[in-house]
């Protein structure tokens, strides 16, 4: 809100300087979020929070400075002598809860014209344009006093009959009502929505905006002034469906001070007169239910508990005074009266607020808790293991050169059109917001991959030809159907999605000169990676089978398995996809892989037991075999581990051949035992004789044939 | 005689240029049928009473050409391995083989700063779901339906009921309906609103914080987050308390630290005030304790919430927000 520094001193004495009010008010709460320098006069901007209602208004700041100050606030003037006491008019609230208060002012005779340069002027600070002496003097009023006004042309109001209600009560549940607004909208009015009617049409939305029939303009002579109290809710709601906001719905959304109200009038009616030279006539005020305010008991003790620190009794009722509360003191408690412009303070711990906003927060001591230690549960226990697991897969990844991305949690259903997901595929029941930014952007994330293909995309496009990226975040699968919504979700957790936490990255290269040539293929790299991390977790029960994702190249990838079960995938994109996505390549070699890290939990273990290190040597022997080309090594090896004999240390993989002097349609793969036994020197002969019926044993299981 | 012996030995010892030569010489003179083993075998043909004499000058011969062969051998040694070694050397101006490591994203690092701090001060770390009910959102954190503080959070809607948690709040709730107290945790995540320019995006970082026992009190609020701050961004950061207003705490405040680009001058960051906010804390809302069954007669508490890009975008000097989110090499290399 626009605050003229000028202005405010017609209420109060004001002696300091704009920036020293301006840090009072912030350190009070009402944060000065700029000073701008007009002229003669600073205009503040003022973050009024939504609790402050009362502070929405010149009025309101200066109250909150004379409390600040100790400095007398002065009520604008609004003394008025009706011409005439008469009114022949007929105001019905239908719901008193809806208008708790309805009270208005005719005004006769009026001279519609320009409003004088000193009410212009301010308004124009305030950034409200002027429109006639009329309708200006009711923003006047609702900027300096924070009360909301309207004027009715008396003449278009029809039946000299006023009447407060929702289109249901007027005209029965479900009737249809639309009206024009002065902005000249017709608007379809909900049915629950509070109208303010003359004897035969809605002539106004109740606290939001008037109508066109009953606007003041230039041919106007006389008025109605409406200054009443609307229910905050019910005004919030109808703004809301109608997608309307007024100065005069945003106040009265906040709650407005039933008590201002009249004065406001009053206040209108003196300036019409002054400056449109009206004839001010009697009022109507319907008040059924007078407001009461109710005591807010405080325990002092409580007070001391909660701000730490202990305010004299007469400290308490100084300051609470000076921002118009009224204290009674009870032994140990006191009963505190908010003042009616308050609605914000409803029990003790706003009157905390109120003490520590006065006394200052600078002044509370800033004190250490002691420490309190908290039990360490099951649930904590697996969280730690997750949190060893989320950081052995980041670091892995950091060391292996890939670099982290965060993306949005958003996609869209192009996204897994790319992809070319089927539709019974899973990751198509993504959960969808209902008022998206973009429609790219519309759906939760049910993959990783397709925010990953996205940067590729952006940093191809500016000209990166080498990269890794990965990235470890949430996806979301809504009505999983596997749990009915998340356990542990608490109340309605059968309404949220299912939250999987994953990782997924890309290595992209482009085929390009390098001093030093790296020969490995970018899909083994990034096997290795995830590999390692597999090793420090201590997962070993992993396997990898040919992949059928419809984004992968289906003779480069591969499913991950773990005790079973596909957790992930990894594989070098499909050329398809890759032109779908227009990546500006020549040959652009991009391997990805995507792994739900919440699955690596159950099979990951932190029992390390120590292996004594071996006291005699071992014996190694080479063996190459050759095998049909199209049997997987990953099955030779696993059959050759299965071999049983407990001499055998270790098998590994050393070389996989095709080419010259292999046979079309066969490889050579070439693997070393290396055999040792825990309690004696192993005998070259005894080993001679276990190789051969080793290798005896795989040369039949694969039907393949030792090479020499 | 031996003196001709040693002579020519002396000679050819000059002109043996590799092991192989003084391997030959050595089995000329001292081999079996060398000259100097020669000599020793024709000891018997001397008179008697000369033999221990000349006995002893071939010996010393021997020994001599021994010592002088073996001093031959390891500067022959010495200069062959310096020659090889010189034939195997390599141009070491040229670049090393790029280990390039991967980088962590600039508000990893952040957050992971900031719960560390946390950590040490004896917080546990919570998490909480990302598409939240409306009830944790907004309801239960005094959060009325209709009522205008729900303006200050731009909310993305999936249903009536369901939304994208706007906050990282409703994890205090969550935290607290699991167990009674004393808590003490952080909750970092992820939150969205339906917002975007260049001080926005539609989902970004924020950490949560939660301290509820009996006896919390603001001074406690104060300490920690002073403590943190100061941790944070220095010792001897300026830090600020001032009122503000969340629905779910009361008294509220915002916290101030002293521009740390103009030290307090006033610049373009601070719009010239010469202060940054980057918390919002205040003691829990009695409304809160209730929605979780703690009496608030007994139990009193502080939470505190804070955006992370903020605090990243001050930390690098950073001006656009979204540069975290476009994940462009050139930028992220940077950290
Ligand atoms: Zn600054």
């Amino acid at each position: 809100m626009r605050v003229p520094f000028e202005w405010l001193k017609d209420f109060l004495p004001l002696t300091v300087s704009p920036e020293a009010a301006a840090q009072k008010l912030t350190m009070a709460g009402l944060e000065v979020e700029a000073l701008e320098r007009t002229g003669e006069d600073v205009i503040f901007e003022v973050n009024v929070t939504p609790n402050r209602a009362d502070c929405l208004s010149m009025v309101g700041i200066a109250r909150e400075l004379s409390a600040a100050y100790g400095l007398r606030l002065t009520l604008p003037e609004h003394d008025v002598v009706a011409e005439t006491g008469e009114l022949d008019f007929n105001v019905d609230i239908l719901d008193t809860a809806l208008c708790r208060r309805y009270a208005g002012r005719i005004v006769k005779n009026l001279t519609i014209g320009p409003s004088p340069d000193w009410m212009r002027n301010r308004l124009d600070k305030c950034g409200i344009r002027s429109i006639n002496n009329v309708v200006d003097v009711t923003n006047y009023v609702l900027l300096e006093l924070g009360h909301p006004l309207h004027a009715f042309d008396l003449d278009a109001i029809r039946g000299h009959r006023i009447r407060v209600g929702t289109p249901g009560m007027i005209r029965g549940a479900g009737a249809q009502v639309t009206f024009t607004t002065l902005d000249g909208v017709q608007r379809a009015v909900p049915g629950d929505a509070l109208l303010i009617w003359d004897a035969e049409e809605p002539i106004a939305l109740a606290g939001i905006m008037g109508g066109s029939a009953t606007e003041v303009n230039g041919t106007t002579r006389d008025i109605f002034i409406e200054s009443a109290s609307f229910d905050p809710v019910s005004v919030r709601k109808a703004a809301r469906t109608l997608g309307v906001k007024t100065e005069s719905s945003y106040r009265f959304e906040r709650g407005t001070d039933i008590r201002m109200l009249k004065k406001a009038l009053d206040r209108a009616a003196f300036l019409m007169k002054k400056v449109a030279d009206g004839m001010i006539y009697g009022k109507i005020d319907l008040y059924p239910k007078k407001y009461a305010p109710a005591g807010i008991r405080v325990r002092y003790e409580k007070v001391e508990r909660v701000l730490g620190l202990r305010i004299p009794g007469e400290e308490i009722s100084r300051s609470l005074g000076a921002l118009g509360f009224t204290v009674e003191e009870r032994g140990d408690a006191m009963t505190v009266t908010p003042p009616a412009y308050r609605t914000d303070v409803t029990r003790d711990a706003d009157i905390m607020e109120e003490l520590a906003r006065s006394y200052g927060y600078d002044r509370i001591p800033a004190v250490l808790p002691e420490a309190v230690l908290g039990e360490e549960d099951r649930e904590s226990f697996r969280k730690s293991t997750m949190e060893r697991i989320g950081s052995a897969l980041k670091e892995s990844f950091l060391k292996s050169g890939f670099t982290e991305v965060i993306n949005y949690s958003f996609m869209g259903v192009r996204d897994l059109e790319i992809l070319g997901i089927a539709a019974d595929d899973p990751r198509t029941r993504a959960v969808r917001i209902q008022n998206p930014l973009k429609v790219e952007d519309s759906l939760m994330r049910t993959a990783l991959l397709p925010s990953l293909l996205r940067n590729v995309v952006h940093n191809v496009a500016h000209g990166t030809r080498e990269f890794r990226l990965f990235e470890t975040a949430k996806v979301f699968l809504d009505g999983h159907p596997a749990c009915g919504g998340s356990p542990g979700n608490g109340r309605g957790g059968e309404l949220l999605p299912d939250e999987r936490k994953r990782l997924a990255a890309v290595s992209f290269r482009e085929k390009t000169r390098a001093l030093y040539p790296e020969d490995t293929p970018d899909f083994f790299v990034l096997k290795g990676v995830f590999e390692a991390v597999l090793d420090d977790l201590k997962i070993t029960d992993c396997t990898f089978v040919r992949s059928h994702e419809p984004f992968l190249h289906p003779g480069q990838s591969a499913d991950i398995l773990l005790g079973g079960a596909k957790v992930g995938y990894i594989g070098a994109l499909s050329p398809v996809v890759i032109e779908r996505l227009a990546i500006k390549s020549q040959k652009p070699s991009l391997v990805v892989i995507e792994f739900d890290t919440e699955a690596l939990l159950p099979f990951a273990s932190r029992d390390v037991r120590y292996k004594p290190l071996p006291k005699y040597p071992p014996i190694e022997r080479d063996t190459a075999l050759m095998v049909d080309a199209d049997l997987e090594t990953a099955a030779v090896m696993s059959r050759l581990r299965e071999y049983p004999s407990d001499l055998i240390e270790d098998t590994i993989l050393f070389d996989v051949y095709q080419g010259r002097n292999i046979p079309e349609g066969k490889k050579s793969i070439a693997f070393t035992i290396r055999y040792r036994a825990a309690d004696r020197t192993l005998r070259d002969e005894e080993i001679d004789s276990l190789h051969s019926s080793l290798v005896e044993y795989i040369r039949e299981k694969t039907g393949g044939e030792v090479r020499s | 005689m031996l003196e001709d012996l040693k002579e020519t030995f002396l000679h050819e010892l000059k002109a043996a240029r590799s092991l192989a030569d003084t391997n030959q010489l050595r089995v000329k003179y001292l081999g079996k049928k060398g000259l100097v083993t020669a000599q020793l075998k024709a000891l018997s043909s001397i008179a008697p009473e000369e033999r221990p004499a000349y006995g002893k000058e071939i010996n010393d011969l021997k020994v001599f050409i021994e010592q002088d062969l073996e001093a031959r051998d390891s500067r022959l040694k010495e200069e062959e391995l310096r020659s090889r070694l010189l034939a195997e050397s390599i141009d070491v101006t040229l670049p090393g083989k790029a280990v390039s490591h991967g980088r962590e994203h600039p508000l990893s690092r952040t957050l992971s700063d900031i719960v560390d701090i946390f950590v040490r001060m004896g917080f546990s770390v919570e998490e909480g779901p990302e598409v939240e009910l409306d009830y944790y959102n907004f309801e239960a954190l005094n959060f009325p339906l209709e009522h205008p503080a729900r303006d200050m959070q731009d909310t993305f809607f999936v249903s009536s009921e369901v939304v994208l948690r706007t906050h990282t709040s409703p994890v205090q709730v969550r935290g607290m309906e699991k167990r009674k107290p004393p808590v003490r945790f952080i909750a970092p995540g992820k939150v969205y609103r339906c917002d975007a320019d260049i001080t926005h995006t539609p989902m970004f970082h924020q950490v949560e914080g939660l301290m509820v026992d009996r006896d919390i009190s603001f001074s406690h609020l104060k300490g920690v987050l002073e403590a943190f701050l100061h941790r944070m961004f220095g010792p001897d950061t300026p830090v600020r308390f001032r009122p503000s207003f969340f629905p779910f705490t009361e008294p509220s405040a915002e916290i101030d630290i002293g521009c740390i680009l103009c030290s307090g001058e006033g610049c373009r960051v601070c719009k010239g005030s010469g202060w940054l906010e980057v918390l919002g804390a205040g003691m829990v809302h009695p409304a809160v304790f209730e929605h979780v069954g703690y009496d608030p007669e007994e139990y009193s508490g502080f939470a505190f919430g804070m955006g992370i890009e903020r605090i990243a975008m001050l930390k690098y000097a950073i001006d656009d927000i979204r540069l975290f989110y476009e994940n462009d090499t050139r930028f992220l290399k940077q950290f």
